[in-house]
């Protein structure tokens, strides 16, 4: 497999092959970073899927995009040239409307513009809760202040997703966990996350595939949030090195990632020649 | 919650352990009182609310508690953790709220921090107040190797907390100071954030642990008193020392907590960022809990006075 590293599970072709072999029945994907960086498509990328939707493999879109909707989102990667359908993607804005619903509360949102679709119905007028997101606009001294005394007061923090940064064309820049973390050490108080790496996250994923983590291989850029998350729960992940990688991530969890790959049309060549 | 006062009426069922229980009138008595030398007073939120356009408003009683604090012949030092101007800014503010001080008797962090960067060689990248700057105006801040973060306030942007951030990742090895760890204050207008809520935004986006200049590290502590010449006795041992200095401070951890650590006994006042939750905090418990730092200063007094 030319661009891939094998990093942990050295005997895991034979593994796979004589006792307990894994039947793959699902692939997650990530998206930004992965299929993706911003408007530009990683090389090879719409070929790849294309590839791996031959297979007889049920494939998800799962990501902590946190900026766009799901109709957004669609527009974009079809744009991109990506074959998709909207019921495909998941997204840990789903995950928060669904807890927010549940816990019947009503949430100050700081949130990209472009996230709200994905809210509406909600009510938000005197807020008890504090719901985070990617918002660079809303993350500055006064919104923070505000949503401080909120969470003072006891307003339940719910952080979609606690990546501490991600690739932009100009550099790495800050995603919602340092905020989130700035809060709860203020705070002294633990948010709810719903993004990915929680374990919740990626059974919901699942659950209208019916196939089980086991079954399941997940694709990501994010080594603690992708790839661990996705083996927290059994799944083997597979670390591509473009989007946020950089050298050394490997090691960043324990156990290592099932593979790294140099990007996704190597990650989907491995799993059709040695999953399959 | 409870209100237990930290100091007990000596008629009352339960006398201190020390012999108090002899002094005749029926006077408030704070264990924590006796045989105290020195004073160390945290500023925000004992002395003053910060805030509004004059820049805050002194808190009732507080400069006349300073003052008699002096005429009592107690040493006294101010230890602060604010960060949003040079020491003599800060000083001039106070003294034109009505307080006695001068620049010489305050221990900041700003001062401490700048010699740690020379001490260490270090060109730092500044996430500051735009009044602290001059406190580092004459350092070589090209191609940094350390971030030096203070309370910045509106400058703790998205974008400049992204500068300190890319800046981090740039460096072999990060290196991140903390002017204080705070997590919050109070204002005129409300609670705020404090530096400690951004220090670990970037400590968690970094996976680093910042170094922190000021309370409640030791050093701070121990340098203050170093500063107010409060001196070991012959023969005598720090821990000794420690004994006969009291913090006052609105500050469950950083002010109560980390003078305890130090040895130093410390009374927690219920102004500032005081809530009640702090009287029951699961980690820290203070000598004594006053109502404001006029309160504290006439049971210190008078315990003075009935010994």
């Amino acid at each position: 497999m030319e661009g891939c590293h094998l990093h942990v599970c050295n005997n895991n072709r034979r593994h796979t092959t004589m006792a307990g072999r894994r039947i793959l029945k699902a692939v997650l994907v990530d998206l930004s970073g992965t299929l993706h960086v911003e408007d530009t498509a990683i090389p090879g990328a719409q070929e790849a899927l294309k590839r791996l939707r031959s297979a007889k493999v049920v494939v998800r879109f799962v990501t902590n995009t946190t900026k766009e909707c799901r109709k957004s989102l669609l527009k974009r990667l079809t744009g991109l040239g990506f074959e998709i359908g909207e019921d495909e993607i998941f997204t840990s804005l789903t995950a928060a409307r669904n807890l927010v619903e549940q816990r019947n509360v009503r949430p100050m949102l700081l949130v990209d513009d472009r996230a709200l679709p994905d809210f509406e119905g909600i009510a938000a007028h005197s807020p008890n809760a504090v719901l985070i997101g990617l918002a660079p606009e809303h993350f500055n001294y006064q919104t923070l202040n505000e949503a401080f005394r909120l969470a003072l007061d006891g307003a339940p923090i719910f952080a979609i997703h606690k990546a501490r940064y991600y690739k932009k064309k100009d550099g790495m820049a800050l995603g919602p966990g340092p905020f989130v973390a700035a809060l709860e050490y203020a705070t002294d108080t633990k948010a709810i996350v719903v993004g990915k790496p929680e374990k919740t996250f990626f059974l919901e994923a699942l659950r209208s595939t019916g196939c089980l983590p086991e079954e399941t291989v997940m694709i990501g850029d994010d080594c603690r949030d992708d790839i661990g998350g996705a083996q927290d729960v059994g799944m083997l992940g597979i670390l591509v090195k473009t989007g946020k990688y950089r050298p050394g991530d490997e090691d960043k969890i324990q156990p290592g990632p099932y593979r790294t790959c140099d990007g996704f049309p190597q990650a989907v060549d491995h799993i059709l020649s040695d999953l399959l | 919650m409870h209100h237990s006062a930290g100091y007990v009426i000596t008629s009352g069922p339960d006398p201190p352990s020390c012999c108090l229980s002899h002094s005749v009138p029926p006077v408030a008595m704070a264990a924590w009182a006796v045989g105290v030398k020195a004073v160390l007073l945290d500023v925000s939120g004992v002395l003053y609310d910060s805030g509004g356009p004059a820049g805050g408003t002194a808190i009732p009683g507080s400069v006349q508690a300073v003052n008699r604090i002096r005429e009592s012949g107690l040493k006294l030092r101010f230890c602060t953790n604010e960060s949003q101007a040079t020491r003599g800014q800060f000083v001039q503010k106070l003294q034109k709220f009505g307080f006695s001080i001068s620049e010489e008797e305050v221990t900041a962090p700003g001062p401490a921090a700048k010699k740690l960067v020379v001490e260490r060689g270090l060109r730092p990248h500044l996430l500051v107040h735009d009044d602290l700057l001059p406190e580092f105006d004459s350092m070589d801040k090209s191609n940094p190797n350390c971030v030096v973060m203070g309370d910045a306030a509106e400058n703790f942007s998205y974008q400049n907390l992204n500068r300190a951030f890319q800046a981090l990742l740039n460096m072999e090895k990060p290196i991140l100071i903390s002017l204080g760890k705070g997590r919050y204050y109070k204002e005129t207008d409300g609670l705020k954030l404090d530096v400690g809520a951004y220090m670990k935004a970037l400590e968690y986006a970094c996976d680093i642990s910042a170094e922190v200049v000021g309370k409640p590290s030791a050093n701070f502590f121990m340098s203050a008193l170093a500063e107010m010449d409060v001196k070991p006795e012959e023969g005598a041992l720090t821990s000794q020392v420690c004994k006969k200095a009291l913090m006052i401070g609105d500050d469950i951890l950083n002010d109560i907590g980390g003078a305890q650590r130090c040895g130093i006994r410390a009374v927690l006042v219920r102004t500032g960022k005081y809530r009640p939750s702090d009287e029951n905090h699961p980690d820290v418990a203070a000598d004594g809990y006053v109502d404001n730092l006029a309160q504290a200063i006439d049971l210190l007094l008078s315990s003075k006075v009935s010994r």
